[in-house]
């Protein structure tokens, strides 16, 4: 029955399929992944530490730092809170339109941010449908921090409560109408109960969230106004910089933000266990 | 609205859970009706039925977890039946004991003691001694993922008397353990509750559970309470066709009465009952199979009625007893299964083709249910 090949493979007990195809796999993943990684590390570095750490510390370059970090959890503490309560209620009651919250809570992933920034510019902007309403001295929402906020938490809307949902869905209900028959109140039962059982879909559906709310760009370019010292984002500080040719400040800003996401990245994947754990 | 009339005040009042005209229907299909029945205070009653007989809706309108359409449900007299679940302090032993995954074994025992805002030495105290009872001494500090489903449901037990419940209320607690462990749990389980005296309910669809764990049995049907009784009662005095045959194995024979006596065809037999029986009622004889005898009856001290004659069909060897099927001439009936003793088949061996005498030592009556 067997082929040259196949006899071959079994006697000798060598597969050079194998090696092939894992040699294969790198070389592909090489230019597209991993050397555009390897070079901002190589290309920051390349003129020293001190001009790395004075484009670091320049105050423009902290103060973009510093705002994508607070836009970007005031959005994740919204969005987990706000996931948390959809996927609770939608888990909880079946109603008429039930598919229908469930499919605009995860329409964002599908738009593109620019769109999304586009959209909240026509509503809340100063000619906007919203934003002709506000006060045209100071109390305009777009082109602020609060504008980021907003953009950020459109874009990452569906994250958390994409991680959260599954697993109050696969939650037994009999634990809650246990603790029910104990004497619990609904708000003790989910206090002591579900959310405990909920903590690593928290944790995992807020970094997410945090970590796709500091890189967003193509929202925040739009509606943030690209201000420096005032609504410049890490990301659009990136963008700036190498407009205006200083690579090297953009460059530290780049590795900054790819150590975070490497950061990010490694607790969700090694604590994974830990965060799942009964 | 009109409730049982056999729930009187005086049963309310000294037994521990008394349900009374429970009735209940999903959409148009009927779950229960006019289900009633009391548990007295120190006594294991259990529910039993095939799935799809209301046994579960019972457990859960009991708990609160879900309502009855009409009816009452009265705990320890107070009448609870509009109460939500967590005001009526029953404890329920789920199916998959439902224990908190994020709690030790101490933590899910200490949980309703915690809700009712006890002291942490008070707390501390009742969990140290439902630990010693429920012997896990050595798990106090594991989560329900580390235990044996054994131990969960000691757990779940354990967490359950914590708060001194009115009743606990058991939802097939043996369904997902194999059959060894089950048998050896259930010995446990109703030492325990025997020891610590609280009334309980246990639901079933395991005819050999049941018999073994309750001091009284009711039998659900399509959401009908059929009979409730001892074991021994509703074992040996079936009040319906759907209970003898639940319940172990039996033969029907449909006859009429006559005088005092069963009569179907050229069978007669002698009726001795407390029952009166109108001449010319339709009626069912039920007879177990271990209530036949396949030979003369001679040196028999047991009482002995002839029935029929018979041709043995097949002998099946089935363990601890073997089972006959015998070919008879009845109107409706043309075969009889009988099980015979050790005894019985080294002293008379039988094998296929050969003719029998067949005499009954004891049978039952059962007036067809007017429903």
């Amino acid at each position: 029955m067997g082929s040259g090949l196949s006899r071959f493979r079994h006697t000798r007990g060598f597969d050079i399929v194998k090696p092939l195809s894992i040699v294969t796999l790198i070389v592909i993943m090489l230019p597209l992944i991993l050397l555009p990684l390897a070079s901002i590390f190589i290309f920051g570095t390349a003129s020293g530490l001190d001009t790395f750490m004075a484009a670091l510390m320049a105050p423009e370059a902290i103060f973009a730092l510093k705002l994508s970090i607070v836009t970007s959890f005031w959005a994740t503490v919204f969005n987990v809170v706000f996931g948390l309560f959809a996927a609770y209620v939608l888990s909880k009651y079946d109603f008429w339109g039930r598919n229908a919250v469930i499919v605009t809570i995860s329409l964002p992933t599908a738009i593109p941010t620019a769109v999304a920034g586009f959209a909240l510019l026509l509503l809340w902007g100063p000619q906007g449908t919203l934003g002709r309403l506000l006060d045209p001295d100071g109390g305009q929402i777009m082109f602020t921090a609060y504008a980021i906020i907003l953009a950020n938490i459109f874009v990452t809307f569906p994250l958390a409560f994409g991680v959260i949902m599954p697993v109050f869905e696969t939650m037994s209900h009999s634990l809650e109408e246990a603790s029910a028959t104990m004497g619990a109140t609904r708000w003790q039962t989910f206090w002591h109960v579900t959310l405990p059982s909920l903590r690593g879909a928290i944790v995992g559906g807020a970094l997410l969230t945090f970590a796709r709310a500091v890189g967003e760009f193509g929202s925040t370019i739009l509606v943030s106004g690209n201000l420096a010292s005032r609504t410049q984002t890490a990301p659009l500080y990136i963008f700036a910089k190498f407009n205006e040719g200083q690579v090297e400040a953009a460059n530290a800003i780049a590795i900054v933000l790819a150590l975070f996401s490497f950061a990010i990245f490694s607790i969700l994947f090694f604590a994974r266990d830990w965060l799942e754990a009964d | 609205m009109d409730y049982d009339i056999h729930v009187t005040p005086m049963d309310i009042g000294k037994a521990a859970v008394t349900v009374s005209g429970l009735s209940k229907s999903f959409g148009a299909a009927t779950v229960l009706e006019n289900v009633s029945f009391s548990v007295d205070e120190d006594e294991i009653v259990v529910l039993l039925g095939a799935s799809g007989s209301g046994k579960t809706t019972i457990l859960r309108i009991i708990a609160g977890l879900e309502t009855a359409d009409s009816g009452l449900v009265i705990l320890h007299g107070r009448n609870v039946t509009s109460q939500p679940a967590r005001l009526r302090g029953t404890g329920v032993i789920f199916q998959n004991y439902a224990l908190f995954p994020k709690m030790t074994v101490e933590d899910n025992i200490g949980y309703g003691l915690r809700l009712r805002r006890r002291k942490k030495s008070e707390v501390k105290k009742a969990v140290d001694d439902l630990i010693e009872l429920v012997h896990l001494g050595d798990h106090r500090k594991k989560f329900a993922s580390q235990l044996s489903g054994g131990q969960q449901q000691r757990v779940a037990i354990a967490r359950a008397l914590a708060y001194k419940p009115e009743v606990l209320l058991f939802d097939e607690p043996f369904g997902a353990l194999d059959a060894q462990i089950r048998t050896t749990l259930r010995r446990e389980i109703r030492g325990l509750l025997k020891q610590i005296n609280v009334p309980s309910i246990f639901i079933t669809h395991d005819q050999e559970e049941a018999l073994e764990l309750g001091d009284r049995i009711a039998v659900l049907n399509a959401g009908r309470l059929e009979q409730i009784g001892t074991p021994f009662e509703v074992y040996n005095h079936p009040q319906t066709e759907h209970v003898a045959t639940f319940l172990g194995s039996a033969n029907l024979l449909d006859g009429k009465m006559l005088d005092g006596n069963f009569v179907a065809g050229d069978v007669s037999l002698t009726v001795e009952d407390e029952v009166t029986y109108n001449d010319g009622e339709d009626v069912k004889m039920v007879f177990r199979p271990e209530d036949v005898f396949l030979r003369r009856p001679e040196n028999l001290t047991q009482k002995y009625q002839r029935f029929v004659d018979g041709i043995v069909e097949e002998v099946t060897f089935v363990g601890a007893f073997e089972r006959v099927t015998v070919a008879v001439n009845l109107p409706g009936k043309d075969t009889i299964i009988v099980s015979r003793p050790k005894t019985e088949t080294a002293a008379f061996p039988l094998v296929a083709g050969q003719a029998v005498p067949i005499g009954l030592v004891r049978f039952r009556i059962i007036k067809p249910r007017a429903r």
